[in-house]
């Protein structure tokens, strides 16, 4: 439970258009308005209006909205807009934020992947988490949270992947019959990335609630990991050994060593004739060499 | 009395005293050296910059990259005025490991570093260097790896496939003190005097770009020029290609870059197929060419796993000298398979550079994996886990028949050593069939597997073959 309270840095939201996001970005905003940080919120995807249904009034009037969707080319010439288009918009936010904890949500990340070259995009992401750090005083790794909703379906490999390396956090939203789960991925600085993944369900008052696994009628079947593979179960030797025959190995004397047995066995008058011998008597059609009695020698 | 009393005092009185009479007697076998008479000597000393070695094949001049594991898969180390490329895992862990190696390789022996990242400050990135491990606690905490992890295994010498214990080891730790390569201790910082005596430059991209340029699509991006002038810029002023006469004494310089290829540095090769492809080869083509007329070594990670245009790495390979791959098994399937539960990931060497040379010094082991361990970066022959147990290398009925004491197969017996004698002949005579092939056959009685098989006697003046091995019993 407090793993998802304590997201910081970049974080991506990516949803799909069975499992949308924006109820859990609106969970994420209500949560950190409560825990008192500063909240701005980039809107261009809906309206002001439909973003800011669903908070009560304390919440609503805590937010700091920039509007990008009613008039994102600046057609209107008012003077309210935001100068520098979309990345204007986000360096001028970068900007507005006053030191101490901020949470900022992009609603959508997709929509300005769209409309921005990614690779300025990412620059501009960085230098908002650095800047604030510069002002704040603090290092920026506690301070700000970037909440970065992303659909899924719209941007290719390559904008993704690039994204992924930037963010601290990544929260994939899927889910099975009416359970909607987070898998979160959580990269840390110098250690392994984790994953954990969580089932909730966004309440009618934006209020998250963590449910701990999936409903029981609907058990999904976990991940096919691979079964242990155990590489020596399909050959055609034999390389697991029986006590027996380790011990017979073991006491086993090598041709290629001289040993006293063998020294023995050269002295003494012979093996015992009666056994193994092999009687051949090559017939007519018989060509025997010598050297190659098998006559498999493939020269 | 006085000499006694002088004597007694200490050392370095005995010492002047001794040297003071060495002076008045001076001997026709004086020591002719640098430092013998003031005036310039007539002989060139032997210059040498620390931290450099030359390489025993061709005398190429190297520098450590950090990991002596590492150094000696590249055949000794990174040569001076190449670039090595690191094409990063998927989550940057073990890459920026091997960047802080270097780095912290550079500064042990007194190199100059520079440092240029988009993503982090070169200062933190120098605060996070590992510290160096000395000597007498690097043997002391090895001894304690190396009893934990061999068991009895190992004292088990192999007894059927002895061959592969003559196969040259990898050499996992410190087993002699070498000034070259250093081992680190990951979980340290190095100390603070170190560094901060150390000279370094840094190139934070976001701080020195400017503004947006309007750039054509075939040229280098903002980031890469700016970059580039950098580094030009330094190996001009601080002498590094040789342009000022340098009195003191001649170093390295040792350049470092991370994430070469990411979106923060500008460059949209990362995020689409046909970006601007032109502009990550043109750096690295003109930073080949700095580096070659100066007296650097540079190391660059790149994420290539993220570059969608496959063509490109290909291109970047060619361009790079050395390229190394690291793959880590985090998060992959191969994270269960248990050849490799023991390791981390799988390095690949994928090109090593023919400098000055007309053949490659690649090693002929390919599966190499690495791991992390608590001190110490170990890359290791994949296989060496399985040779660890004894394997049977026989055809499979034969080692059956072998153990059966009793039978007509038995040691000793007659069907024993013909089939034993006969399988190696077939197996050596399988091997040199090409050199068989090669000599011409002489048409003798006795048949053409003679003459590979077997040494030949010189024996009363006429060549006789070994007897026994393929000679049929009378």
């Amino acid at each position: 439970m407090e793993s998802v309270l304590a997201l910081r840095g970049l974080v991506l939201l990516r949803d799909s258009v069975e499992w949308e996001g924006r109820s859990l970005l609106k969970a994420l905003i209500k949560k950190a308005a409560l825990g008192g940080e500063q909240v701005h919120i980039l809107g261009c995807e809906v309206s002001e209006e439909e973003f800011r249904a669903g908070f009560d009034s304390s919440i609503n009037s805590r937010l700091v909205y920039y509007d990008l969707f009613r008039d994102p080319l600046n057609w209107a010439q008012t003077g309210e807009a935001l100068p520098g288009g979309p990345l204007g918009a986000l360096q001028a936010m970068c900007e507005r934020t006053d030191p101490g904890p901020v949470t900022v949500a992009l609603d959508s990340l997709s929509w300005l992947l769209l409309r921005l070259p990614c690779a300025a995009l990412c620059q501009a992401l960085c230098a908002m988490s650095r800047q604030h750090a510069c002002r704040g005083g603090g290092p920026a790794a506690e301070q700000l949270c970037v909440l970065g909703l992303l659909h899924r379906e719209l941007h290719g490999p390559g904008p993704m992947g690039a994204l992924s390396s930037l963010a601290q956090a990544e929260v994939t939203l899927s889910g099975t019959a009416g359970q909607a789960s987070a898998h979160m991925l959580r990269r840390r600085p110098r250690q392994r990335p984790t994953l954990e993944t969580l089932w909730f369900s966004v309440l009618p008052d934006l209020s998250l609630d963590l449910q701990g696994g999936p409903p029981l009628e609907s058990q999904p079947h976990p991940d096919p990991h691979t079964p242990q593979v155990d590489p020596a179960s399909h050959l055609t030797f034999n390389l697991h050994l029986s006590k027996r025959e380790r011990e017979a190995k073991d006491s086993l004397t090598l041709p290629f060593q001289f040993s006293s047995e063998k020294q023995q066995a050269l002295l003494r008058p012979g093996p015992s004739p009666a056994t193994s011998r092999i009687f051949y008597e090559p017939d007519a059609f018989d060509d025997l060499d010598p050297e190659d009695p098998d006559g498999d020698l493939d020269v | 009395m006085a000499a006694v009393a002088t004597c007694g005092t200490g050392a370095g009185s005995t010492g002047s005293m001794v040297a003071a009479g060495s002076k008045n007697n001076v001997t026709s076998f004086q020591r002719r050296g640098p430092r013998a008479s003031g005036s310039d000597s007539s002989y060139s000393r032997l210059v040498s910059i620390a931290g450099t070695r030359p390489s025993v094949r061709n005398g190429q001049l190297l520098v450590s990259t950090g990991l002596p594991a590492l150094d000696q898969l590249l055949g000794g180390g990174l040569a001076v005025g190449t670039v090595l490329l690191i094409e990063e895992d998927k989550y940057n862990i073990y890459s920026s490991l091997l960047f802080k190696y270097f780095l912290a390789e550079g500064i042990i022996n007194g190199h100059t570093l520079l440092v240029a990242s988009a993503k982090e400050d070169p200062a933190d990135i120098l605060q996070e260097l590992p510290a160096p491990l000395l000597d007498d606690n690097v043997k002391k905490d090895f001894d304690e790896d190396a009893c934990n992890h061999k068991t009895a295994e190992s004292n088990i010498k192999m007894k059927i496939a002895w061959r592969y214990q003559l196969l040259p080891k990898m050499e996992a730790g410190p087993v002699s003190s070498s000034r070259f390569g250093h081992y680190y201790d990951v979980s340290k910082k190095m100390p603070q005097e170190l560094i901060e005596a150390s000279k370094w430059h840094g190139f934070f991209f976001p701080e020195k770009s400017s503004s947006t340029l309007n750039i054509e699509p075939c040229s280098l991006t903002h980031g890469y020029i700016k970059l580039l002038q950098f580094i030009q810029n330094i190996i001009y002023e601080e002498g590094f290609d040789g342009s000022n006469p340098q009195k003191k004494q001649k170093n390295i310089l040792r350049i470092g870059i991370q994430n070469l290829g990411s979106p923060l540095w500008g460059d949209d090769l990362c995020c689409t197929e046909n970006g601007n492809s032109r502009s990550l080869t043109k750096f690295l083509y003109v930073l080949r060419g700095l580096l070659r007329t100066s007296l650097s070594a540079c190391m660059i990670t790149m994420p290539t796993h993220l570059i969608q245009n496959k063509a490109i790495i290909s291109r970047v390979t060619n361009l790079s000298d050395t390229v190394v791959g690291l793959e880590s098994f985090i998060g992959s399937e191969r994270e269960t398979n248990p050849l490799y539960k023991d390791y981390h990931g799988l390095i690949h060497i994928r090109q090593i550079p023919r400098l000055n040379n007309l053949i490659y010094d690649v090693s002929d082991v390919k599966d190499l994996a690495f791991k992390l361990k608590r001190k110490l970066f170990t890359i290791e022959w994949v296989q060496d886990n399985y040779l660890r147990q004894e394997r049977n290398i026989y055809p499979p009925g034969f080692s059956y028949l072998l153990k059966q004491k009793d039978s007509a197969w038995g040691e000793g017996s007659l069907q024993h050593s013909t089939f034993l004698m006969s399988f190696l002949a077939k197996a050596t005579a399988f091997a040199s069939r090409l050199v068989r092939h090669s000599e011409p056959l002489e048409q003798t009685g006795s048949g053409r597997a003679l003459q590979a098989a077997g040494p030949r006697l010189w024996r009363d003046g006429r060549r006789q073959e070994a007897p026994g091995l393929l000679v049929t019993p009378p």
